[in-house]
């Protein structure tokens, strides 16, 4: 009897029991969420606010802002970091690659080249992808937008 | 001006919230990267590991003003530089410091006299808290120059002004 209510006390000590847990986790939630709010509160009374135009300009090292700092971004810069990417990345693998595999059994080079040209072939397709559908040309529109057929593209070139 | 100021009479808890409040500013100044000319090159001995900055806490140089407590005017301000420097000063949140380092931040220095382009000090554009001489102050007199402004820091109140108490109405004509 005394050693079973020393254990279940010690298993309540030790957080054990599934109510000291779920227990724990209301605390521990309780105070993460509370503390910010403490904080960000007690902040408030202890910190000027004064606000201001030339406080509020855009940050522009200084210089006099031109226009808001929300600006629309071009589109196409994204496509060109994504086929930046591609070939970054295609060198990163050759290189060590070339390095590691480039002496030695004939057996092992053989069986990397065609691993490296396996992977080459999917970065191809990908390129071709790009090539296709002109995603190398800034100004951009693929033939069918411009209002005319493959054919017809092919005729005029 | 924060909640807290200019609004209790002085007593225990309002020394002791002074206290706490000025300690933690005067132990994290964390300056604008600012330096102009030669005076930046001390200013940058300062931050490295001879003199190092870092230990009182004033090391964390911000490159935006926004973030930035202390403002060291490292070097020549020329009149180009002059509204460039009012509008990082404003662009800073109080409460803020200007450190004039340096002989031409002081008072023009060794362009006093023929320096067409030169600002004859600093203090004409902002309000400066520290001057610190010298045709570049060494590191140590930038210390210096910091731990009087942390003084400064120390002094602070948020306390009723009985001056102002006793004028209120005349004030507020």
């Amino acid at each position: 009897m005394t050693a079973d209510l020393l254990a279940q006390t010690d298993a309540i000590v030790r957080g054990d029991t599934s109510t000291e847990l779920v227990l724990g986790i209301v605390l521990f939630l309780a105070v993460g969420v509370l503390v910010p709010f403490v904080i960000l509160l007690a902040g408030r009374f202890f910190r000027p606010s004064l606000p201001d135009a030339e406080k509020a300009l855009p940050y522009e090292c200084g210089e006099p802002p031109i226009g808001d700092s929300w600006v629309q971004f071009d589109l196409r810069f994204y496509v060109v970091a994504l086929v930046f990417i591609i070939f970054d990345v295609e060198i990163a693998l050759f290189w060590p690659w070339a390095v590691v595999f480039g002496g030695g059994d004939q057996q092992v080079k053989t069986a990397a080249l065609y691993d490296m040209l396996f992977f080459f072939g999917v970065i191809v397709v990908g390129f071709l992808y790009l090539w296709r559908y002109g995603y190398l040309d800034w100004v951009r529109a693929s033939p069918s937008e411009r209002g005319e057929t493959l054919l017809e593209r092919e005729a005029s070139a | 001006m924060s909640w807290i100021e200019n609004r209790f009479e002085e007593g225990l808890i309002l020394t002791s919230v002074d206290w706490a409040q000025n300690w933690a500013r005067a132990y994290s100044i964390w300056p604008l990267t600012f330096g102009l000319a030669c005076c930046a090159i001390e200013m940058m001995a300062t931050g490295m590991s001879r003199w190092d900055l870092d230990r009182f806490g004033w090391g964390a140089y911000r490159a935006t003003p926004r973030q930035a407590d202390l403002m060291i005017v490292a070097g020549t301000v020329t009149y180009k530089m002059a509204s460039r420097l009012k509008r990082l000063f404003s662009q800073m949140p109080e409460p803020r410091w200007v450190i004039a380092m340096g002989a031409c931040t002081v008072g023009g220095g060794p362009y006093f006299k023929h320096g067409y382009h030169v600002v004859k000090g600093v203090d004409l554009i902002v309000p400066v808290d520290v001057y610190i001489p010298g045709c570049p102050p060494r590191p140590e007199a930038l210390l210096e120059g910091i731990l009087r402004l942390q003084d400064k820091i120390r002094h602070m109140s948020r306390a009723k002004d009985p001056v102002v108490e006793a004028n209120k109405e005349a004030l507020a004509v």
